[in-house]
């Protein structure tokens, strides 16, 4: 296709003299002023190939078609050869920063104009068409990422349905603990929270917040393995039972191994700290590895004081409920495990928070049974 | 009288003409005919008699880039100088630019009108 061209100037035998030129290569348009110009442009604007402008004419000249095709974004795909005979110095200056593509002065040369056309026309045929080729890219990128976006959001959801499956075995398994997990989530939760705020030591983002937050929902799962008569005891269990008892931690690692392959390597990590650990100690005395200080995982720790919390205000086989501040006060003083004075300091702020969650959970058994 | 003697008697520039219109002889014969037609004079004269100084620059400008590629010195010349005078809308110090153009310009139409005869 023969690419169309737009000559302005309000002299015919200028617009004639051009046209004498460039006729033979191009499909010559004409306009005889700026407002003429503008009304063709917004018609051919996809057709034109580049613009040869008068600066010095009647009605809208030659500097206002400018300003009118940058404001409309003409100029990023549309070049504009201005051609005058202008010699005062900062008008080419002037043109260029308007974003003029060129500037011939009068007399032109025949050739000179040709060639400088055919430059023009070319160079933006191919800035056009490697803006298209780079939109395009842009394109097939961003569906990708979408795809991707998608894939991830999937993965997180098998990820989540994972610790879901395995978290409600635990619950038919051990019928006192069915809504202990919820419970240990949203104190895990809240304290997390609380830590991220006062410590930032523990780079403690929302993302791994969240994953420690789903995650404790396994802290227990080990509790699959052990027997009823040990689980369900009513009384105290003997040395060998509690042994028993304490191996839910290792014997829940040993399930999350199993299954690693089938989930995200984040959630089967901080699935498997937790499991561990979560009944480690601060001073060392803990088990199943004796693990001191912040050499306990701080996904293990914040679990702990959540778990411990809510066996305390809870009923259980082998023991009664403690009151809200019978479990504070057991759990501030050492009576219950050993805890970092960081962790403990961040459980003393986000006690009334605790015992607003306790409190709803109390109302609803009271429902329940009601 | 061929084109080459009515750019001569002129005192035109014959040879930067032809080059710059690729040795086309045809082609600036038609366009130098052409300027008969051109209305850029009458519009600055008419300007001027109005004292509409902004649109007799316009049109001396005109005049000077049509002169300037068909190759008139002569007009090219004194039409630079009027512009300049004319420049911003304002009025010539006097009319010495513009009667200097006239001379130029009556001649060359005359010359002109003798060749398309």
């Amino acid at each position: 296709m023969v690419d169309k061209i737009l000559i302005v100037d309000d002299k015919d035998i200028n617009r004639e003299m051009l046209s004498a030129i460039l006729e033979e290569d191009y499909c010559v348009m004409e306009a005889e002023n700026g407002r003429v110009a503008i009304e063709i442009i917004e018609k051919n604007f996809e057709d034109l190939s580049v613009v040869l402008l008068d600066l010095l004419m009647p009605e809208v000249d030659g500097y206002e078609v400018l300003e009118i095709m940058n404001r409309r974004g003409y100029l990023e795909k549309l070049p504009v050869l201005v051609i005058s005979t202008e010699s005062a110095s900062n008008v080419e200056t002037k043109c260029f920063e308007a974003g003029v593509s060129d500037f011939i002065r009068k007399p032109f040369d025949n050739a000179k104009v040709r060639n400088r056309v055919k430059n023009i026309v070319n160079l933006y045929r191919y800035k056009n068409n490697l803006e298209e080729k780079v939109e395009q890219q842009t394109e097939k990128l961003r569906k990708q990422n979408n795809l991707l976006q998608k894939q991830a959001e999937r993965l997180q959801k098998s990820n989540e349905q994972i610790i879901d499956i395995l978290g409600t075995v635990v619950e038919s398994r051990n019928l006192e603990s069915g809504e202990h997990i919820q419970r240990v989530k949203e104190f895990t939760r809240i304290l997390a929270y609380q830590m991220k705020d006062d410590y930032a030591e523990y780079n403690l983002s929302d993302e791994k917040i969240q994953l420690i937050v789903s995650a404790s929902a396994l802290h227990d799962v080990g509790k699959i393995a052990i027997p009823d008569n040990i689980l369900l005891k009513p009384g105290k269990l003997t040395k060998e039972e509690f042994d028993i008892m304490k191996s839910h931690t290792t014997r829940g690692c040993q399930i999350l191994e199993d299954i690693e392959d089938a989930w995200d390597e984040n959630y089967a990590a901080a699935s498997y700290e937790i499991c561990r650990h979560h009944h480690e100690r601060y001073d060392g005395r803990g088990y199943p590895d004796g693990l001191c200080g912040d050499e306990i995982p701080i996904s293990a720790q914040i679990v702990s004081i959540a778990d411990v919390y809510d066996a305390l205000v809870s009923e259980r086989v082998y023991k009664g409920a403690f009151t809200m501040e019978e479990a504070f006060k057991m759990i501030v003083s050492g009576d219950c495990g050993v805890f970092s004075p960081k962790l403990l300091d961040a459980f003393g702020k986000v006690r009334s928070k605790f015992e607003d969650l306790a409190n709803r959970n109390k109302n609803k058994k009271s429902a329940d049974i009601a | 009288m061929t084109l080459k003697e009515c750019y001569e008697k002129l005192g035109a520039d014959y040879e930067g003409v032809l080059q710059r219109m690729a040795g086309k002889e045809a082609l600036v014969q038609r366009f130098a005919l052409k300027f008969l037609k051109d209305t850029s004079y009458s519009d600055l004269k008419n300007a001027l008699t109005d004292e509409d100084y902004e649109n007799a620059f316009r049109a001396s400008h005109t005049l000077k880039g049509v002169a300037s590629n068909l190759g008139f010195v002569k007009i090219v010349d004194s039409a630079h100088s009027l512009t300049e005078q004319l420049r911003g809308g304002s009025k010539p110090e006097n009319d010495n630019d513009f009667t200097e153009l006239s001379a130029a310009y009556e001649e060359t139409i005359a010359m002109l009108s003798a060749l398309e005869q």
